[in-house]
């Protein structure tokens, strides 16, 4: 426990300490160096938790807070890892992402105090046990993230999406506030250890504190329909930023509802339910949007979307376990979830460093206008494929597996009740099935629109070298932490049942491990084979000439008649049509050699078009009506005052 | 390992990697038949191989290292997903719990390479066929999921191979269960291995194919092994429907008839839709491939009132 509190500490007051130096570079390395030692303490302190005993450290701050308990168990010590690690890797690639920013002259003292700023409210959020001082650190991390998001600020879109983001997360703190106070009230106390003892035979209440729980908590974690924040917070960020955003602290959201969860073992099936229908919508929407999306990091933006609606989906077939009293089928749901939340903090925090490597050497971010950045940029590309077939859930790499645990529960679900069970688990196969070959469809289309065929622009052909090795680094790691959760699934899944544990006592682990070796056998042969198989080829048939591409007999070839991304998309956005709002740009040419005409199409949110739009501008239309009483006139606003006065008195005087 | 296991793999093995020469050999005379002609001998398919085998390859100055390792991904990935279905007695080589899954995911892979194989050329017509497979994927993928989990809730028994199991609880809810789920694999089937009415591989025409323009600047060896992997889809696919109709208890020489008759019974009928009506209007496959999804949705109610009554 001490050396977390170290660690926070070192990321704390390094991050104060940059504000008294003036070279920007010295500044980032600082930070950066700060990240490194600060992690090796946090680690060190979650892994003797995690392996050989859960702690805790109590201080007496009465008489606001009462007792604060800061409690490393196995779910706490479980997100310290992911945090500690995935925050350091994406700060370390910072120190070369910013080196662009430093030359062209921005100042970075406020990045510098931010961000080990928000990695330090993260590992406190994970591991503070009381309500208040959660809501306080919360704040912190939610606010901090806010200046991250705003590093561009001479943008008006920056400004715009950070201030959409700062909105969300308090109207996300609002809903914590009211199932903590409900409660604290209830429990006459702050302390998560009490929360539980109310809600025993309680099933009402816990309902209420859950859903104002899961509304809040799944504003961060971005469940559709709270989501609207990611995709237009993660583009405006710096890559790292959003690395660390979206790979880490939405999780902090799932942390808390699955807190929430482990505080009451007595589950409901309608909040099970409830939460597997929410999570499937909110899977299904993120990859379908994320299809139509032409900025690289939107797409991630809404690829979160949907890797939050898969670890939902685990968490609410665990919930349903639990409420059947089904160990096997709650363990699958919360390993598998658990495990998501380590495997999308990888790959997608591995995609987004990839997306900023790109974005430093093409300075664009629209897909349309690339291609062939393998050439100039193989190692990135490379890595870039790994996340991608990782992301999809393929094997042999980590996605799969978590995947895998959660269709596993599923599948044992099928059998556990009723009727009205098995069609939910069916349909609940089928839609994880489906985000899974959406997901195919997606990052077949980004990887080989960005990085294969031929240059779509002048900009693009003109990048010739890949990014260094600040970049490359932690990239590679986080590659190589793809593939080997991929390679060795049983180690990882007796490592993941750690946390799950919290949910069930019972752990039937000899039903999966045999399992889980097949597939490590699986994908070690898939690899040797393919290794072979290949030098065999090289070999053999290594010789061979080169042409220009099959052009059906047309020789005047050109890259812009290659495929782009909205074409490969095409076909399956046409066929859901409707779920899109089409907005087109277009200007017909008139004269014979038009020069301004253009078409342009876009796909918009339709949760914000037609639900969040006419939501706000209804409560704007509200509150314009209050704008009579403020006329300006100083006599009117003290009028006001002892109008309050008078009434306040008379109630008084009324009601004793 | 004892013989029978030993036995059993070699012949599977066998079948997984030449049955497809045969099947496509059986599906050509058919429709060699159909169009008054001689046709040529059902082993053709493998002479084919064996000369592309032979070929040097012309590869596009387009094209990255992604393209010369794909294919052999393809392939690999194809071959490792093939020892998951059950084939011959019901027997699969690797038998494990939930196993389908595995299965459909390594298919997932080689699908993915598949995709960014063909969109390596920086070709129009390749990326057209990639765009359009990816799409009927999403089609297809949740339907065989929602038949495949339907059946193996149904057996009992939650390995892939089980679904064997099913054609000897007949019964008549039983056998309606088993002609819808081996009609919308068919489906998958003619989706999948890229024939009519989904698509023609015997087109000329860019425009409207599908998987061969996906594959239109392989050659050599590249395209000796996307068309081998795509043969044994459709031999590891009909091991699948042969499965849901042969039952697995009956003695191995049987077992081995029942399934040569299958892929030659599958292959005729294969080349007599192929011979007899002519390829879906684009706009119109998607419609034909959404059947799919209605008869898994049948089955899997199907099987809900089987297993909890009504």
């Amino acid at each position: 426990m001490d050396n977390l509190f170290l660690g926070m500490a070192i990321l704390f007051f390094g991050g104060l300490f940059t504000l008294l130096i003036k070279n920007q570079k010295l500044k980032v390395t600082i930070v950066a160096l700060c990240a490194v030692i600060s992690s090796v303490f946090c680690l060190k302190s979650a892994f003797s938790a995690l392996f050989i005993q859960n702690s805790k450290a109590v201080f007496s701050l009465e008489p606001i807070f009462q007792n604060v308990t800061f409690c490393l168990d196995n779910l706490s010590a479980f997100f310290v890892i992911v945090i500690s690690l995935m925050s350091t890797l994406g700060i370390i690639y910072s120190k070369g992402y910013l080196s662009s920013y430093i030359e062209e002259g921005k100042s970075l003292s406020a990045h510098c105090v931010f961000l080990p700023l928000l990695c330090a409210s993260m590992l406190g959020v994970v591991t503070v046990q009381n309500a208040l001082l959660f809501l306080i650190i919360w704040e912190v991390m939610s606010l901090s993230s806010f200046f991250l998001v705003i590093f561009e600020n001479d943008k008006k879109e920056v400004l715009k999406a950070g201030i959409k983001y700062l909105v969300y997360m308090h109207v996300s703190v609002v809903f914590i506030i009211l199932a903590f106070a409900i409660l604290s009230i209830n429990a006459s106390s702050f302390d998560f250890a009490y929360f539980g003892n109310v809600l025993e035979n309680n099933a009402d209440l816990y309902t209420l504190v859950f859903i104002f729980a899961f509304i809040g908590f799944g504003i961060k974690a971005g469940f559709v329909p709270f989501h609207n924040w990611l995709p237009d917070a993660h583009p405006c960020a710096p890559s790292h930023v959003s690395a660390i955003m979206s790979g880490v602290m939405i999780k902090t959201g799932i942390y808390g509802i699955l807190r929430m969860i482990a505080i009451n073992p007595h589950q409901e099936v309608f909040l099970g339910v409830f939460v597997l229908v929410i999570s499937s919508i909110s899977a299904l929407y993120g990859v379908l949007y994320a299809i139509s999306q032409h900025d690289i990091k939107r797409l991630l933006a809404y690829h979160s979307i949907e890797n939050i609606g898969i670890i939902g989906m685990g968490i609410g077939i665990g919930m349903l376990g639990l409420a059947y009293n089904s160990p096997l089928v709650c363990l699958m749901g919360f390993s598998g979830a658990i495990l998501h939340v380590l495997n999308h903090s990888i790959f997608k925090e591995l995609l987004f460093l990839g997306a900023g490597a790109v974005y430093t050497k093409a300075h664009t971010r629209d897909i349309e206008v690339m291609g062939g950045l393998i050439k100039s940029m193989p190692k990135t590309a490379v890595l870039f494929l790994i996340g991608s077939i990782a992301i999809c859930g393929l094997p042999p790499f980590n996605g799969f597996i978590s995947e895998f645990l959660i269709y596993f529960g599923m599948l044992w679900g099928l059998k556990i009740d009723n009727f009205a069970t098995f069609i939910i688990f069916l349909l609940a196969i089928a839609s994880l099935a489906l985000v899974g070959t959406m997901a195919i469809l997606c990052f077949t289309k980004a990887f080989s629109i960005i990085f294969l065929g031929e240059a779509r622009s002048e900009n693009v052909s003109k990048v010739k070298e890949d990014v260094n090795g600040i970049f490359l680094f932690p990239m590679s790691i986080l590659g190589i932490f793809c593939l080997l959760i991929g390679l060795l699934p049983e180690q990882i899944f007796n490592f993941i049942v750690k946390p799950a544990s919290l949910f069930t006592q019972e752990i039937p682990s000899f039903v999966i491990c045999p399992v889980l070796k097949i597939i490590s056998i699986c994908a070690f042969s898939i690899i040797a084979l393919t290794i072979i198989l290949f030098i065999i080829k090289q070999k053999i048939w290594g010789k061979y000439t080169t042409n220009s591409t099959w052009g059906c007999g047309y020789n005047r070839y050109n890259p812009k008649m290659q495929y782009s991304a909205s074409s490969y998309a095409s076909p399956f956005i046409k066929m859901l049509t409707p779920l899109f709002k089409r907005v087109i740009d277009i200007k017909k040419p008139k004269a014979i050699f038009e020069k301004d005409a253009h078409y342009s199409l876009h796909m918009e949110d339709v949760e914000e078009a037609y639900f969040l739009e006419p939501f706000i501008h209804s409560i704007e239309k509200f509150f314009a009506g209050f704008e009579r009483i403020q006329d300006g006139n100083i006599q009117s606003y003290i009028m006001y005052g002892l109008i309050f006065l008078i009434i306040a008195l008379s109630g008084v005087v009324i009601l004793g | 390992m004892d013989k029978h296991t030993i036995l059993m793999t070699l012949i599977n093995l066998t079948i997984l990697l030449f049955a497809p020469f045969f099947v496509i050999g059986v599906i050509k005379k058919t429709k060699a038949f159909w169009g008054g002609r001689k046709g040529v001998s059902i082993f053709q398919p493998f002479w084919d191989f064996l000369r592309l085998l032979k070929k040097s390859r012309v590869i596009s100055s387009s094209t990255s290292p992604i393209f010369n390792i794909a294919f052999v991904i393809v392939f690999v990935s194809t071959l490792i997903a093939g020892l998951f279905a059950p084939l011959v007695m019901g027997f699969s080589i690797i038998n494990t719990s939930c196993a389908f899954i595995i299965f459909s995911y390594i298919l997932g892979f080689s699908k993915f390479f598949a995709l960014i194989g063909a969109m390596d050329t920086a070709s129009s017509f390749e990326g057209m066929g990639a765009s359009r497979e990816a799409c009927f994927t999403t089609i297809i993928e949740p339907a065989f999921f929602i038949i495949l989990a339907s059946l193996i809730a149904l057996s009992g028994n939650y390995t892939f191979s089980s679904i064997s199991q099913l054609p000897q609880n007949f019964g008549s809810l039983g056998i309606l269960i088993i002609i819808t789920a081996s009609s919308a694999i068919f489906i998958m089937l003619l989706t999948e291995c890229s024939r009519v009415p989904v698509d023609d591989p015997a087109t000329h025409l860019e425009l409207t194919m599908i998987h061969e323009v996906m594959v239109l600047d392989n050659s050599g060896i590249d395209l000796a092994l996307s068309s081998w992997a795509n043969g044994i889809k459709m031999v590891i696919l009909m091991g699948i429907i042969g499965n849901l109709i042969i039952p697995a208890a009956i003695p191995l020489k049987i077992s081995l008839l029942c399934f040569i008759a299958l892929f030659i019974i599958l292959g005729v009928i294969i080349g007599t839709i192929e011979s007899l009506i002519a390829r879906l209007r684009m706009s119109h496959v998607f419609e034909f491939i959404f059947v799919m999804s209605s008869l898994a949705l049948v089955v899997a109610s199907l099987s809900a009132v089987k297993i909890y009554g009504v």
